[in-house]
């Protein structure tokens, strides 16, 4: 007995200066037979005892999972001891074997059993024991398991949450490309599809941390990429596993639910703009209600999330708007604005109107001339528009770099010039890497929409074109900065 | 083959060394080297074991550097060809309780492995030992069944080690020449542990893990399959003790499979209760059948329970229970009084469920 006193013991054991007093425990525990018969048999039969000792924990570890596997399932005498509280106990045997490799089944066995009644809980050591593990990356748990865990633990969930924000908002160099890869990789949108109390946690979550740092591109860009992650999830389970959607959005005004939920591929291009148009009206009708006082604050705040968990309709505005006629850009531009500046502080809103239909003017009459010479002042005014404060652009700026990023890819004009506005504008705003993540932005949103869209090819070359020449300048500009 | 023969002998001398005090100079590199040379070494007994022909020679070699190491070594002690199978656990108990060996060495066998190397050098050998042992340690006491579930994981993997040598030394490639050599090796395995309840357990196991493998098998297997086990079962009809001791001790739900699992078995298992049944005699004082000779045979209420469940496992086996029962109680006179035939009783009180 105390040597299993000992193992378990020194199995949550680290290395210290201590190691040289207990090196004669050590040795013992390695070398010690307890059952000489077996030894001599293994002996006999050419096995070398680590290999025989891994196998045979291997097959513990099988006859363990299928233990655990046996569920009470409602027992007919209610006088029958159900195994249940063995679960219990192979939890708390399993505290300190979390990170050996071969109980991996075993931990996981225990995390998806299903909870059939009170006694079949698990420790809450086992738990957080587990969750530290998973997130120093020291146990390999299959999917499923990971998802249970959440389930099980709520500090673990938010912890993966955490370290996902983490890793994407801590990469300065804007929104990476395989942003899709590393919300896939942490397994969170396949949770929240299979359990909308998660979906719920996580949003959360995310709605705090949106007010925390106002206006963050790579944050916006994040919410709306899980979004989309997750509706994929959601669409590959098994039709009798689905839930409404009300019940993953339940805060959300109902009216804007299905139509901002529709992605701009599910409908003809040519229906976009009066799609649009009437997002553009509900929304408008939402702040109007709120400003008067018959809503609550929510309504028009959850509005705007679900706008931001689909900013793919945000991108196809500021598609339309490169080819809109003047009397039809309204709307448009009051979504901009709006998605820019949900709140209506100060009254501001129809000032950024006016702000932003001149942006407009100006991008229409840059990008449709044919030939330079480029207005030196038109330059200047559209710059200036842009603020010159470039670690903290102003959701205005982000507004504008949007629309000239969008202008310079869809516009019909010479990619040369085109090339040249672009370098021109960014240079004298030193919003470089904003503007990069634009452009990142619009590859993406064409790449999912590839079987749809008909202009791809041409488009793709320009962004890329044009992204190159940026990156460049942003190389050429941190050089520059660098030896100074 | 040379090559192989003068490493071997190195990694002998090798082993003799990481005894003494020469090991104070030793460093990683020494140590992840010494590691393997045993892992080397391990490979060539996998190799050549059910090989004899490079087994005689590699055998004569140790001879000769055994007898050079004893009288260069104080308190020597031989290595077999056999103990190639174990050299790395060898060397590491050598280390482990040589004073000598700078801690700094020690240490590295105790370091964590993050990541890749595991088995090309010697960090963390040690402490994976000990996870893995304690791990089974603190997993077998929480195993519910452990008592009752048999075979125990331990006899299971020795069961299914045993089946695996019998496939190489009886495969079709072997060509029949190493019949003999299995059979040593069953005769070895039996003398180690003597007749106890151990080797049973394994033997049992050995049976039992074609079950299991059914699903898997591989049809070049399944010629194989069929081979080891009957060799088992003929084996076993040679080493009466040892059936007797299987069959009385095992516990009967695991007999029962191997029933359902092999005609051969049947037979052999069926004989067996016949001749327990013959070993009893009827004692008109005590009113009950007792054992003529109590080392070789069980008692009634043990004979009745085997044939009980021989009528609980399947339809078919209680029609012919039933019948060749009657049988043989036809054959003793067919009177329905208790004590004048062991096989009239047995019916009678496995009849009362």
């Amino acid at each position: 007995m105390h040597t299993i006193v000992y193992c378990s013991i020194f199995l949550m054991w680290e290395p210290t200066e201590h190691f040289l007093s207990s090196q004669n425990v050590l040795c013992q525990l390695a070398t010690e037979e307890e059952d000489s018969a077996t030894h001599m048999l293994v002996k006999h039969m050419g096995l070398p005892p680590k290999e025989y000792n891994v196998k045979v924990l291997r097959k513990l570890v099988w006859l363990l999972v299928e233990e655990v596997g046996e569920s009470c399932s409602g027992l007919a005498d209610p006088n029958q001891r159900c195994s249940c509280d063995s679960v219990l106990a192979a939890s708390v045997a399993c505290v300190p074997l979390v990170t050996c490799p071969e109980t991996a089944p075993l931990i996981g066995a225990l995390l998806q059993r299903p909870v059939t009644c009170d006694k079949a809980a698990l420790s809450q050591d086992f738990l957080d024991a587990v969750s530290s593990a998973y997130s120093r990356k020291c146990v390999s748990l299959e999917a499923q398991a990971v998802v249970s865990l959440w389930c099980h633990n709520l500090a673990s969930l938010e912890g993966a949450v955490m370290s996902l924000l983490d890793s994407v908002l801590s990469n300065p160099a804007c929104i990476p490309h395989n942003l899709e890869n590393t919300i896939t990789h942490s397994l969170l949108p396949k949770a929240c599809s299979q359990h909308g109390s998660i979906f719920l946690i996580v949003n959360d979550i995310f709605r705090s941390m949106l007010v925390q740092v106002e206006g963050n591109q790579t944050l916006l860009s994040l919410i709306h990429t899980f979004t989309i992650c997750f509706l994929r999830e959601l669409a590959a389970l098994q039709p009798q596993e689905c839930v409404s959607l009300k019940a993953f959005f339940p805060h959300t005004p109902q009216s804007l639910l299905a139509p901002l939920l529709t992605h701009p591929s599910e409908m003809a291009q040519e229906a976009w703009p009066e799609h649009l148009a009437w997002i553009t009206a509900s929304l408008q009708r939402l702040t109007e209600e709120e400003e008067e006082g018959n809503r609550g604050q929510c309504g028009v705040f959850e509005a705007w999330f679900l706008l931001v968990q689909c900013a793919d309709w945000l991108e196809v505005a500021n598609q339309l708007l490169v080819s809109a006629r003047p009397q039809d850009c309204g709307p448009l531009l009051w979504l901009l604005t709006f998605y820019h500046h949900p709140t209506n502080r100060g009254h501001q809103r129809t000032q950024q109107l006016v702000a932003a239909r001149e942006v407009w003017d100006h991008l229409r009459s840059l990008f449709l001339l044919s030939a330079p010479p480029l207005p030196a002042d038109r330059l200047q005014s559209l710059a200036e528009l842009m603020s010159a404060v470039p670690q903290q652009p102003s959701l205005d700026s982000l507004l504008v770099v949007s629309l000239l990023g969008n202008f310079a890819v869809f516009s019909h004009n010479p990619l040369s010039g085109a090339r040249e506005i672009v370098r021109m504008v960014v240079q004298r705003s030193g919003l470089v890497r904003e503007a990069v993540c634009v452009l990142n932005m619009v590859e993406l949103r064409l790449n999912r929409e590839r079987a749809s869209s008909s202009l791809t090819d041409r488009v793709t070359l320009r962004t890329r074109a044009l992204r190159g020449t940026l990156t460049h300048m942003a190389q050429h500009d941190t050089h520059t900065h660098g030896t100074t | 083959m040379e090559a192989i023969v003068k490493n071997v002998e190195r990694t002998t001398e090798l082993l003799a060394v990481s005894q003494t005090e020469t090991v104070q100079r030793w460093d990683k590199q020494t140590l992840d080297r010494a590691f393997q040379w045993t892992q080397y070494c391990q490979h060539v007994y996998t190799r050549f074991h059910a090989n004899p022909t490079v087994r005689d020679i590699l055998e004569k070699q140790l001879q000769v550097t055994n007898e050079s190491l004893r009288t260069t070594f104080h308190g020597y002690t031989d290595i077999t060809f056999s103990d190639l199978s174990q050299c790395q656990h060898l060397l590491l108990v050598g280390l482990l309780n040589n004073a000598a060996v700078p801690s700094s060495v020690v240490k590295l066998l105790f370091d964590t492995i993050t990541v890749g190397g595991k088995y090309k050098d010697a960090t963390g050998h040690c402490i994976e030992l000990i996870e893995v042992k304690s791990a089974c340690k603190v997993l077998s006491a929480i195993y519910l069944k452990r008592s009752t579930s048999f075979p125990g994981p331990d006899a299971d993997v020795l069961g299914m080690t045993l089946m695996e040598m019998l496939d190489i030394l009886l495969s079709p490639a072997a060509g029949g020449s190493k019949v003999g050599l299995a059979g040593k090796l069953l005769d070895n395995l039996l003398q180690t542990c003597g007749e106890n309840e151990n080797f049973s357990g394994v033997v049992a196991a050995a049976l039992l893990s074609r079950k299991n493998n059914k699903t898997a098998a591989a049809t070049t297997k399944m010629a194989s399959e069929g081979v080891s086990f009957h060799f088992i079962l003929d084996w076993l009809q040679q080493h009466h003790s040892l059936l007797h001791n299987m069959c009385s001790t095992l516990p009967i739900g695991l007999l029962m499979d191997l029933h359902q699992q092999s005609v051969r078995f049947r037979v052999t298992y069926g004989d067996m209760l016949k001749q327990w049944g013959s070993q009893l005699e009827y004692d008109v004082g005590e009113g009950e059948w007792v054992q003529m000779d109590t080392t070789d045979g069980v008692s009634f209420k043990t004979l009745s329970d085997h044939y009980r469940s021989l009528l609980g496992a399947c339809p078919s086996t209680k029609e012919d229970v039933e019948r060749e029962l009657t049988e043989l109680k036809v054959a003793d006179g067919d009177f329905d009084v208790r004590g004048l035939s062991v096989w009239g009783d047995l019916l009678s009180e496995i009849g009362q469920l």
